[in-house]
């Protein structure tokens, strides 16, 4: 590339040299993508081939013929429940972290008190401990609390988990707000909680889908909290299901298979349909691990 | 600034202060606590001062995981490095083609966890024919990759590697997007090799950036659990039982809790120094 062409090139060599870079670039992004995707393919072609094809030597790539037997077999073993488990502690987590993040975003954007700064730090120190040197502690903690083996006690453990990101996402987030907006409303005598509710968080909407979809993602995949809290099939999340499945299907990997595809579904999905604002979060906050 | 302003304002801060207290920093003074006593299944039996954390330091088991964890977050942490640095810098450019492989590359970093580690368990393992296949064309014929100690160390960084390549890539492209692109056309304009274009100035001007990252992936392995539970479950002969995974049997199954918590204490107050150096950069970053 750096030796200097005095001449200019023909047309066609330069097309051709085009030509091949295209085609290049286009192989190492399919490398890329095969390397990215083919455990999950894998996954799903397995969780789709009738049982004894699944250990058949050689490997075949793709089912002879589609199956649902294993995703039948699942629904039968309560999969159904487990999957409600985890969008009913999803979905509180969602609203109590968002609750709790946008008054405590609210108080740090616009108001001047003592311990502001003190408060701020907090929010980082606790956004850098990382959940593992937690786990053994809060165990300790929610059977004094009695909410040990509760859908409660995840809730309240993924909010503490999520509010440091959820509020500094909605900090910045009001802080690009116009004040002015604020202050008249001020003036015309609204309350300050009234001006949060009526005036900041209609126009925050794009920062408040970012943070429900932290909280959603982390709650739905969560497994290390989940598996460590909980002991009954009552309140089995989806993921500790799948784990418990690993023993008790033993070597059938069908069955497993498919409830860790109906697992990914609504991620990928909701990840490719709003991806712009995951990317904008998973840079914010520099220190949360 | 009213008097009821700042009253209001503790008022909204209130509930997120309730909830890290309880939840937070209850459990941490807690465990410390506990460290200090000798707990079993939920009964505190009596008394023992550092005996615990005399007890971690001089164990040998503690000692292995140390060996294993220090093996395995190093490995992770160069595989996953480079790959994430090699994709920032092919990606870098905000094509749609580029933008679409980027989405592509952070799915498994998406998914759940366990999710990930059971789809690459399903491939190490022998009856999916995938490693034999491999495996067997170099003529190693009838390998097991996660009953073999060495191997199963591989599939974990592996794991590390197929997950998190795509973290340090979106850090790294942050960093990235802050050097002025004007500065790569002028040195190819001067005659600079794409080699020395990297080394000479990508690096230099990067450097806040790759420390950044570099910290933050070693907190991330240091304190991974789901891998080696759901690979390996620290086997084989103990070869994959990481410092975290050694504190989770000590606690959920053997229930020596006392143990654990002081382990635990150590663990977070190893992760407060790499924490610490993160926050010194920051601040470092800030005045430059």
């Amino acid at each position: 590339m750096s030796e200097a062409t005095f001449e200019p090139p023909r047309r066609g060599a330069w097309r051709a040299r085009v030509a091949r870079r295209t085609a290049g670039s286009l192989v190492v992004n399919a490398v890329i993508a095969l390397f990215a995707l083919f455990p999950i393919l894998w996954g799903l072609s397995t969780s789709l081939k009738p049982k004894d094809e699944i250990v058949a030597y050689p490997p075949r790539l793709l089912p002879s013929a589609v199956t649902f037997e294993h995703y039948m077999r699942v629904f039968n073993d309560s999969v159904g429940h487990y999957i409600l488990n985890s969008t009913i502690v999803t979905a509180a987590a969602i609203v109590l972290t968002l609750a709790a993040g946008a008054l405590g975003g609210y108080a740090l954007a616009r108001f001047q008190f003592r311990g502001r700064g003190m408060a701020m730090v907090f929010i980082v120190g606790v956004m850098s401990i990382p959940i593992a040197s937690l786990l053994v502690p809060t165990y300790s903690t929610l059977s004094v609390l009695g909410l040990l083996n509760t859908r409660t006690g995840l809730v309240l453990l993924y909010t503490a988990y999520q509010l440091p990101i959820v509020i500094w996402t909605l900090y910045g987030y009001f802080l690009s707000l116009p004040v002015e907006l604020e202050q008249a409303a001020r003036i015309d005598g609204y309350s300050s909680s009234r001006v949060l509710w009526r005036i900041v968080l209609p126009l925050s909407k794009p920062g408040l889908v970012a943070a429900a979809l932290f909280v959603a993602v982390f709650s739905w995949n969560d497994f290390v909290v989940a598996v460590t809290m909980t002991s009954s099939e009552s309140v089995r999340t989806l993921p500790v299901a799948i784990y418990n499945y690993l023993g008790f299907y033993g070597r059938e990997w069908g069955p497993l298979l498919a409830a860790s595809i109906i697992s990914i579904i609504p991620i990928v999905a909701g990840f490719l349909f709003l991806q712009r604002y995951f990317v904008s979060g998973l840079t914010g906050g520099g220190t949360k691990g | 600034m009213r008097a009821s302003d700042a009253r209001s304002a503790y008022l909204m801060f209130l509930p997120v202060l309730i909830i890290e207290a309880a939840l937070v920093v209850a459990p941490l003074i807690i465990s410390g606590w506990y460290s200090l006593y000798n707990v079993r299944y939920f009964k505190i039996r009596g008394f023992v001062g550092f005996d615990n954390y005399w007890h971690i330091l001089t164990s040998s088991s503690v000692l292995n995981s140390l060996f294993v964890t220090a093996i395995f977050s190093f490995g992770a942490l160069i595989f996953t490095f480079t790959l994430g640095f090699a994709l920032a810098l092919w990606l870098q450019k905000d094509t749609a083609t580029n933008v679409a492989m980027r989405a592509i590359v952070l799915i498994p970093y998406m998914i759940a966890m366990l999710v990930g580690s059971m789809l690459l368990k399903w491939i190490y393992a022998r009856e999916s024919g995938l490693s034999p296949m491999i495996f067997g064309a170099f003529g190693f014929g009838d390998v097991s990759i996660l009953a073999d100690p060495q191997l199963a160390m591989g599939g974990l960084v592996f794991n590390a590697m197929w997950r998190d390549s795509a973290f340090a890539m979106i850090l790294l492209l942050a960093g990235l997007k802050s050097v002025p692109v004007q500065i790569f056309a002028a040195a190819r304009v001067d005659g600079a090799s794409r080699l020395y274009i990297f080394w000479r100035i990508v690096m230099p001007l990067l450097r806040i950036p790759i420390l950044i990252t570099v910290i933050r992936l070693l907190i991330h392995f240091i304190n991974t659990l789901t891998f080696p539970l759901v690979l390996t479950g620290g086997g084989p002969a103990n070869s994959t039982e990481t410092l975290v995974l050694y504190m989770f049997r000590r606690g959920f199954q053997d229930s020596v809790l006392g143990e654990a918590n002081a382990l635990a204490i150590l663990i977070f107050v190893g992760n407060m120094v790499f924490v610490a150096m993160l926050l010194l950069i920051f601040r470092k970053a800030q005045r430059l």
